[in-house]
């Protein structure tokens, strides 16, 4: 390595700053609160992640503020490959995941950027349908590689019901963010900025590439595409039916209305919405909405939610896990509706029993859209159910 | 000898014998009372005196002795290092300390025990005393840690005899009526005094506002005042009471408040007449809160809300959410003025609120209370101690009486601080037993002690995610090398008093590490 010591991670909680600096052996400087007690499990993570990396001689001093072991062993990992970018060999896991299906609940994806420890813990907990973890937007540019490292260190150690990584577009950082990522096997990648076919074709062959080298199985990782921009929303249908590992798409708002010069407002969005969920049900994807901004309007969350559930959404973005419930039971069915739900499809069979080709429910028609819609409450009610 | 949870607990300790914990509810008190002696007091008696050192010498304190305080100014205290520096410019030695708490703002007490000052501490000991303490030998006899309830009943039943008690008042009168909650610098209820007032052989009052007669209410009372002595600070206003205290905001703790709340509206439990404590911690606060706005939602008018007053239960008893407050000490500005201002603000002594030698606590009367911990093990029972590195770092506080009183006490946790697993095979020192923990709440989900299967039933219909301790335990811990574990020695630091003057546990010195 060069002389000078590299010096990766932060003094906020959660994290921790490590500096390794050339040495002619491995030495180990902890400063930690309740030093006695953590020590010895920091010790043994630094020792473990140097090993694995096949460093032998370096001097690591760490500022530990409550790190996990998986940010620590990304944070070691981070410095040596910056120490070491010839020598260290990146860290490789075998990481089982259990598949999830194309067309499982996806009421809220909820959003933690790639390299906030003290955000990213217990990103597991809060019952999100997907965990959408960030290496775009909410990363600076100097903190890409240190977030791309603890994003797979982190799905190497967590179990998440389905984990998704929002890459870099392929044109700047995204070959790089796969690199590591895939290594933690994710569910899926989200495509920030997709604008045409083209986009997802090429992240659909990078991904079959990846998935070829790593030995699981080809077409296996999802793609979330994120329509916002002008040209995205026009081309919302090719994006949707350009590849099958599309299972949903995504709308982002705030860069959509900056492209436009437009105001964000219900009747602003009307169009981009109603193309992006049009497009998406042409291709039997799902779509998710835009997240809403501004934590502190519960209210405002709901009813933008509901807004975008009768357009026929199947989710939306969240910021903060305390969204999370609101939006689930804006997209689970009422009581009522599955009550209704029951009586049109038992009166549905009913007909069909008796040969009747048509039928009506309390004086109105019965036809193939009622039955489907009733026929789609009911299972996302036996998927909420399934879910709690 | 081993108590009834297999914890060793020293026979003797400081010429005193001890009796092993034998069940949450397992022993009857028998025999009567201490009292004070008896003292005449004619017409136009002066009871003011003009500084500490001539109350301590009117007092008749001498080497030896006792000495007692309360905690109300928490960390703006500045009576109890006053008296000591008095008690060792006087030339006093080996005392023995019994405030119901000590604050890092004591801190100059250690140079007062590494002197011979001060010999012995029974009484919470909340940071560096604590700290300190632990390293053993510091003490003559080991210190004594008891639940406000306990602290209550050790004196009436005279296993602690108080020399001489230091009231410290926010505002007095000259015959010696004392209150917390007006005067200068105010800090909440005195009422913790209350019990040292009337049993200890002489009671000294200091006031840094003395007011005409009669100072109400008479939070202590002219019958048990011998002294009243005039100080210009009695508190450092900026360290008695929060502006106001701050709801958590971290995702995981409200994540954990969210559940508990859930679990009391699953609990069966809430409806007209619910009696809960709350208390000031993030987690609770904010669980608190939850409570308060389920109540709401359906309707339901509380009972009596306690656990010290804080902003958050004032605002429901304004709102109409809480019938009453039963208040033993006020944790904010809000608390204290509401304490002045409404009717249904009511203040209580600790032997109200949870003496077990009595005829009625009002913890028997709770319907469910959220506490913390600082371990909690497989067997359901709580540390609020010692640290895992074996310091001791707090008092008990109502702790043990309400989890006691409580139809459902649920422990509100994260299973992880940092890098240190919270839920444990077997706490370092237990201070509250399984047996009255119902439930504890974690951001991974609810578990339920086993003894509550009624409970679990009505968690699960409620869809609430149900988890066995294990389970979180075991997840929790793949997130982190497991710590090391310290090495207790033989020296006992500490002893940890049940709610009847039984031993629960005994605080040993760490010797080394595993």
């Amino acid at each position: 390595m060069s002389t000078q010591p590299v010096k990766i991670g932060s003094e906020g909680k959660g994290d921790c700053l490590i500096t390794v600096a050339p040495s002619a052996s491995l030495k180990i400087e902890i400063e930690a609160g309740n030093a006695r007690l953590v020590e010895r499990g920091i010790r043994i993570v630094i020792e473990a992640t140097a090993e694995v990396m096949g460093i032998t001689a370096a001097k690591f001093t760490v500022l530990d503020r409550g790190a996990l072991d998986y940010v620590l062993s990304a944070r070691v990992e981070t410095a040596l490959q910056t120490a070491f970018p010839e020598v260290a060999s990146p860290i490789r896991r075998t990481v089982e995941r259990a598949a999830t299906a194309r067309d499982r609940l996806r009421r809220s994806r909820l959003y933690a950027p790639g390299n906030n420890p003290r955000l990213l813990a217990g990103i597991d907990l809060h019952d999100a349908d997907c965990i959408l973890l960030d290496l775009e937007d909410s990363v600076p540019l100097q903190e890409k590689s240190a977030a791309r490292i603890l994003v797979k260190h982190l799905l190497m150690a967590l179990d998440l019901p389905e984990a998704w990584v929002r890459i870099n577009p392929l044109s700047s950082y995204g070959a790089d963010d796969l690199d590591e990522v895939m290594l933690g096997r994710p569910h899926g990648i989200c495509l920030p900025k997709a604008e045409s076919a083209a986009d997802v074709e090429s992240l659909s062959q990078a991904l079959s590439e990846k998935e070829r080298e790593l030995g699981t199985p080809v077409r296996s990782t999802y793609i979330m595409p994120i329509v916002e921009t002008a040209k995205g929303t026009l081309h919302a249908e090719e994006i949707c039916a350009a590849d099958e590992r599309v299972v949903v798409v995504s709308f982002g708002a705030e860069d959509f209305t900056r492209d436009m010069g437009a105001r964000r407002t219900h009747d602003n969005l009307l169009f981009a919405r109603s193309m992006l969920v049009a497009a998406a049900k042409s291709a039997r994807v799902q779509a998710s909405d835009t997240v809403y901004a501004d934590l502190t309007d519960e209210a405002g969350l709901i009813a933008e939610t509901k807004l975008a559930r009768d357009l026929g959404f199947d989710g939306k973005g969240a910021i903060n896990p305390r969204q999370i419930e609101p939006i689930h039971s804006v997209f689970s069915p009422s009581e009522e509706e599955i009550e209704e739900a029951m009586k049109v499809i038992s009166a549905a069979e009913e007909a069909e029993r008796k040969g009747m080709g048509a039928v009506a429910l309390g004086g109105k028609m019965i036809d193939r859209p009622v039955l489907e819609r009733a026929r789609r409450t009911l299972r996302l009610a036996r998927l909420t159910e399934e879910g709690r | 000898m081993k108590n009834a949870l297999g914890r060793e607990i020293p026979k003797r300790i400081d010429g005193r014998a001890l009796h092993p914990f034998q069940g949450a509810f397992g022993t009857e008190p028998s025999g009567r009372k201490v009292a004070r002696p008896q003292k005449f007091i004619g017409l136009n008696e002066n009871k003011v005196l003009h500084s500490i050192e001539d109350a301590i010498e009117a007092a008749g304190l001498k080497s030896g002795m006792t000495i007692s305080f309360h905690h109300s100014f928490r960390d703006g205290d500045r009576l109890v290092n006053m008296v000591v520096d008095a008690c060792a410019r006087m030339g006093l030695k080996d005392l023995r300390l019994f405030p119901t708490a000590l604050f890092s703002v004591h801190v100059p007490l250690i140079e007062h025990i590494e002197n011979g000052v001060v010999t012995r501490i029974e009484g919470s000991m909340n940071g560096p005393i604590g700290a300190f303490v632990s390293q053993g030998g510091k003490l003559a006899a080991p210190a004594v840690l008891r639940s406000h309830g306990a602290r209550w009943r050790a004196v009436e039943a005279g296993d602690v005899k108080i020399d001489v008690a230091f009231i410290a008042a926010a505002q007095a009168d000259p015959y010696g009526n004392a209150t917390g909650i007006s005067g200068k610098t105010p800090c909440g209820p005195i009422t913790f005094s209350a019990v040292d007032a009337m049993y200890a052989e002489k009671t000294v009052v200091v006031t840094n506002d003395l007011a005409p007669y009669p100072v109400y209410p008479f939070e202590i009372q002219q019958g048990w005042t011998d002294y009243v002595v005039v100080v210009d600070e009695i508190g450092d206003p900026e360290s008695i009471a929060s502006g106001t205290l701050k709801i958590t905001r971290s995702p995981t703790r409200l994540r954990i408040a969210r559940l508990a709340a859930a679990a009391v509206v699953a609990s069966g439990y809430l409806m007209d007449g619910f009696n809960f404590q709350g208390g000031a911690g993030g987690i609770s606060l904010a669980a608190t809160k939850f409570v308060g706005e389920e109540m709401e939602k359906a309707g339901i008018i509380g009972g009596f809300a306690m656990g010290g007053g804080t902003e958050l239960v004032v605002d429901m008893l304004h709102q109409g959410t809480v019938r009453t407050i039963l208040d033993g000490q006020a944790f904010d500005l809000a608390a204290i003025a509401s304490l002045r201002e409404d009717p249904n603000h009511v203040i209580m002594d600790p032997g109200h609120y949870a003496n077990y030698d009595s005829r009625g606590c009002s913890t028997y009367m709770l319907d469910a209370a959220f506490l913390g911990a600082t371990e909690v093990d497989l067997a359901f029972n709580v540390n609020v101690n010692t640290h895992s590195d074996g310091q001791l770092l707090h008092g008990i506080g109502g702790h043990q009486d309400v989890a006691s009183g409580a139809k459902m006490t649920v422990i509100t946790i994260p299973s992880l601080r940092g890098r240190l697993p919270v839920i444990v095979e077997r706490v370092t020192t237990v201070t509250t037993p399984g047996e009255v923990v119902d439930v504890v709440a974690t951001e991974r989900g609810i578990a339920v002690n086993p003894r509550r299967e009624d409970l679990k039933e009505r968690f699960l219909a409620a869809g609430l995610p149900v988890r066995e301790l294990a389970e979180i335990k075991a997840e929790a811990d793949r997130l982190t090398q497991p710590p090391r574990r310290p090495i207790f020695g033989d020296e006992v630091v500490a002893i940890i008093e049940w709610r009847d003057g039984t031993v629960i546990d005994a605080v040993r010195r760490v010797v080394g590490w595993e």
